[in-house]
């Protein structure tokens, strides 16, 4: 206790700190000042801590090396990986952005191309040259196959949201069911295109990004819980 | 992309990013690593681990980017996450990266063998000769101003043992810079 300090004693490991830096409790000071300016040893140890203070509040912070802007592909690569499919190539990132944005953008664009499916339109991307035909039918069995696996992968998150449910906000809650609802209504519609026109690619490229889009948004789900 | 400043900007680069905007999230990036990688070499004491950590903490950050609601800062929610993936590594890769070794304070922080302290060291070379979790509770403490308390929480050592700890890394920096 710095009240019963006399001649022969000194403050604390502690007590110097806390003086230095302003923390020492208020009844504690006085005595505390009293002290230091008796004891030399004291005073000198208490400026030294303060010195060091000083220094390191005027510390600039560390410079980074020229390195830390070429971080980014790598922090770019490993995001895609946690993604269920790759994201485009950087070259083709402007296009894809005016093309899928967010879910209600991106179902939008699904609707339109069932739609189009449904009225016997073809658009470019299932437009098959005889040229491309055989692989435009591994692309399609690639495509299924991811299909079925993003399927599972969201009906694994799913079992995982619903554990979780009771934890959630109820406003939360509903906007992850109406997301999902989204999602679901356009996978149904894609579905049933698909039915009609099986052999179309384009068609099963947006159920697989569909489900894609489902594992996102359970995945962020999960994330943020 | 050239980073992005205004604050009002970001707040809409921050929305689209949370909407899995990837270039979004680079402007983000630009506008943030630099801090990021401060605050990771100060707490890791060497650029090359820092740098992997600035990795972890972005790729994080996009992960958990939904959850950011606008009630702190960017940055504060960055840094708060920096600090989360720097104290994750220290524990995965150190066990005993906080425990407080009794004994002779002169095994660290001693000048150098030739017994002159070199004139060209500078605070920044000193900090990063501290042992990890005297280093980690100094920088918390005193550069970026975490409480003990909050310095506890975060590390999982007893509010007593990261005052010690940042004592005795007071203690070193005075020696190493001789003061």
């Amino acid at each position: 206790m710095i009240d019963m300090l006399d001649a022969r004693s000194h403050l604390t490991e502690e007590e110097r700190h806390a003086y230095a830096e302003g923390s020492l409790p208020p009844e504690q000071a006085p005595p505390a000042e009293a002290h230091l300016r008796a004891c030399a040893v004291c005073a000198s140890d208490v400026a030294r801590i303060r010195t060091l203070m000083t220094r390191v509040h005027g510390l600039p912070a560390p410079v980074p090396p020229a390195t830390l802007d070429a971080l980014w592909p790598s922090i770019r690569a490993r995001i895609e990986a946690s993604k269920v499919v790759p994201l485009p190539p950087v070259a083709l990132q402007t296009q894809a952005r005016r093309r899928v944005r967010h879910v209600g953008a991106w179902v939008a664009i699904a609707a339109a191309i069932v739609a189009a499916a449904g009225l016997g339109v073809h658009t470019n991307w299932g437009r098959a040259s005889p040229a491309v035909a055989v692989a435009d039918t591994a692309s399609l069995i690639a495509v299924a196959d991811s299909a079925h696996a993003y399927e599972e992968e969201a009906q694994m998150l799913l079992n995982q949201l619903e554990l979780r449910r009771s934890m959630l906000r109820p406003e939360a809650a509903a906007a992850i069911d109406h997301d999902l609802r989204v999602v679901d209504s356009a996978i149904a519609e894609l579905e049933e295109a698909i039915a009609r026109d099986p052999n179309n690619p384009a068609l099963r490229r947006l159920l697989a990004s569909s489900y894609r889009q489902k594992v996102d948004v359970l995945k962020r789900v999960g994330n943020a819980s | 992309m050239a980073p992005v400043n205004d604050v009002e900007v970001i707040d809409g680069v921050v929305r689209r990013a949370q909407q899995g905007d990837v270039e979004a999230f680079e402007s983000l990036y630009r506008t943030h690593a630099a801090a990021i990688f401060a605050l990771c070499r100060r707490m890791i004491g060497n650029d090359a681990e820092a740098l992997d950590l600035v990795q972890h903490v972005f790729v994080r950050a996009w992960e958990r980017l939904t959850t950011f609601r606008g009630q702190s800062s960017l940055a504060t929610w960055l840094h708060r996450l920096g600090v989360n993936v720097v104290l994750e590594q220290l524990r995965s890769s150190r066990r005993d990266a906080f425990r407080l070794v009794e004994g002779d304070d002169s095994t660290f922080g001693s000048r150098s063998p030739g017994g002159q302290i070199d004139a060209r060291i500078d605070l920044e070379a000193a900090l990063a000769q501290l042992p990890g979790g005297a280093r980690t509770v100094f920088v918390l403490h005193d550069i970026e101003g975490y409480s003990h308390d909050e310095i506890a929480q975060m590390t999982g050592i007893a509010p007593g043992t990261a005052r010690a700890q940042l004592w005795r890394a007071r203690r070193a920096l005075m020696r190493l810079l001789d003061l």
